[in-house]
């Protein structure tokens, strides 16, 4: 299980899991949530590249029984692309930056939990969620090619994930939820540059960007807070280190 | 541009004239057309004793008896505005009578066949929220604070635990912050500003000079307005009109059918109904200084 948790290569994928166990009404009802993730990723074709994220979302769930929940997201992300534009050809030259970065483009993300109790404070539990971006990245690089100036724009599309854990949880005094669990993940992206450039790993020909790993860990804590709302913080951990935090209203 | 805006405004203050006393919609009156609509928190008024009464048991039975109905409805407030421009606003009630049979009424009924309730009334919670900034800025130009501020929270916790205001959760018990009813007919009433004439404007239906900068501020005011290009706000104004006639049909025909001239019925309620809100809110300004003069009055003491 330790492996599981700290396992190599794997990095976080899109947005939180949150606690097991559903804030909705036992009887049932509406919650929801607005929160704001970094995510930090490493996906590879040939070469290996670490894409980072900013995401602001909003999300909206129902719960009932304290066993299940359907929730969806909608939200914006930002991406870079570490050295996305590296040349390995010393007769192209990059003047622009060497990073690949877009800003705000939309995604949604649709997931289902059920929950277990195994007592009062004890529970385990599932989920299931998938992401997709719902336009594509697109940044621009220029430089020199054996003297002569070109410019060309990366493509980055159809980017989705689609996710799977188990986790276990704890309910402390006040009603706070403690949990964390391990769970597996495919990621993948479409991306191709709109010219060849000798020395850039990206061409004209659509290439697939999958997730290096399959597997990591997260943990987080649900907190109680006034008048119906509540506070969630998460990390997953694999070799990078990704967070969120959210703050959900229970009707 | 300045001096073509402020021409506008000083017409609409010298057509709606200053508030006479402390009821601003007591002006010039019209007395023979108007049917009474009672407002009911207003009819409880008992009736004026005199000194010299003398105890008649014809009299008492009078009194006391079921004669005593008819003479608290003869002593319940009439509410009346001045209607120079009936022919006018007569022709436009007719029209928006047809509009609202023929059109609105129709589509809004095929819209409620196939539109749940609870869709419906999130499309109205979420036109309501983006009623925001008329609200808002009424409290502030009504030295309103705490208005202010319960609606700058309402907006905040609706657009964004709302799911961008369809749900209303800033109305729940726990958070209990209610939506202002206020918008700038009642700031300019607020200021000394009269009521002024009633006109019937097509589409827009009974208003007044007064009231009509309302029906400006709210299209200035109004994020939607400045969608471009122009179908998209209209065709959202369509939506939320369709939406909120969905939800009251019956309402209207209930007036018209109990009222002997619906034109007039309807001038009276909308007189009455606009002059509630301003009670409603002097009460709230006036409980409010009351509450600030005890404060006061605690923190001296101490």
């Amino acid at each position: 299980m330790l492996l599981i948790f700290t396992g190599s290569g794997a990095a976080s994928a899109s947005g939180p899991f949150g606690p097991p166990q559903t804030i909705s009404r036992e009887a049932g009802g509406l919650n929801t949530a607005i929160g704001y993730s970094y995510q930090e990723d490493r996906f590879e074709d040939n070469a290996q590249y670490v894409f980072r994220q900013n995401q602001i979302y909003s999300q909206a769930s129902y719960g009932a029984q304290n066993r299940w929940e359907i929730y969806g997201r909608i939200g914006v992300s930002d991406l870079t692309i570490s050295d996305a534009f590296a040349s390995n050809n010393s007769s192209t030259i990059i003047s622009s930056d060497r990073d690949f970065t877009e800003h705000w483009k939309f995604f949604g993300t649709l997931g289902a939990k059920g929950f277990l109790p195994v007592n009062k404070i004890v529970g385990v539990g599932a989920f299931l969620q998938g992401s997709y971006y719902f336009e594509h990245f697109q940044c621009e690089v220029a430089g020199t090619e054996a003297g002569a100036p070109f410019t060309a724009d990366l493509k980055v599309r159809d980017l989705w994930d689609v996710n799977f854990g188990i986790g276990f949880q704890v309910t402390a005094p006040y009603d706070i939820k403690i949990y964390a669990g391990p769970y597996i993940y495919y990621s993948e992206a479409k991306a191709n540059l709109s010219a060849d450039i000798a020395g850039l790993a990206f061409g004209t020909q659509k290439i697939s960007l999958e997730n290096k790993a399959i597997a990591g860990g997260f943990a987080g804590v649900d907190v109680p807070l006034a008048k119906g709302f509540h506070l969630n913080i998460e990390g997953r951990y694999s070799e990078r280190f990704s967070c969120s935090a959210a703050i959900g209203y229970r009707y | 541009m300045k001096s073509y805006l402020l021409s506008i405004f000083l017409f609409i203050f010298l057509a709606a004239g200053p508030v006479y006393g402390s009821d601003p919609i007591a002006a010039p009156v019209k007395t023979e057309a108007s049917q009474a609509v009672v407002v009911a928190d207003e009819v409880s008024e008992p009736a004026a004793e005199t000194a010299d009464t003398t105890v008649d048991p014809f009299e008492e039975e009078y009194h006391n008896g079921e004669y005593a109905d008819n003479n608290a409805v003869a002593k319940e407030e009439k509410v009346e505005i001045a209607d120079p421009l009936e022919p006018f606003n007569r022709a436009m009630f007719q029209f928006n009578d047809k509009l609202y049979f023929w059109m609105l009424k129709p589509v809004a009924q095929g819209y409620k066949e196939v539109v749940p309730e609870p869709a419906r009334i999130s499309v109205r919670n979420f036109f309501t929220n983006l009623g925001f900034p008329i609200r808002f800025l009424s409290c502030l130009l009504q030295a309103d604070l705490s208005g202010a501020a319960t609606e700058a929270g309402r907006f905040g916790v609706n657009t964004i635990w709302g799911i961008g205001g369809l749900m209303d959760p800033a109305s729940s018990k726990e958070l209990d912050l209610k939506m202002q009813d206020t918008d700038l007919g009642l700031t300019l009433a607020s200021y000394g500003v009269g009521h002024g004439f009633y006109i019937v404007w097509p589409f827009l239906g009974p208003s007044s000079p007064r009231d009509t900068i309302d029906l400006a501020g709210r299209y200035f005011l109004n994020p939607l307005s400045y969608i471009t290009p122009w179908y998209y706000p209209t065709g959202t104004k369509v939506v939320e009109v369709v939406n909120r006639t969905s939800l009251s049909i019956g309402d209207y025909e209930s007036l018209k059918e109990a009222a002997i001239d619906p034109y007039v019925a309807m001038r009276d309620a909308y007189i009455q109904y606009r002059k509630k809100k301003i009670k409603r809110k002097n009460n709230k300004a006036g409980a409010a200084g009351v509450q600030l003069e005890q404060n006061l009055a605690k923190s001296g003491a101490n």
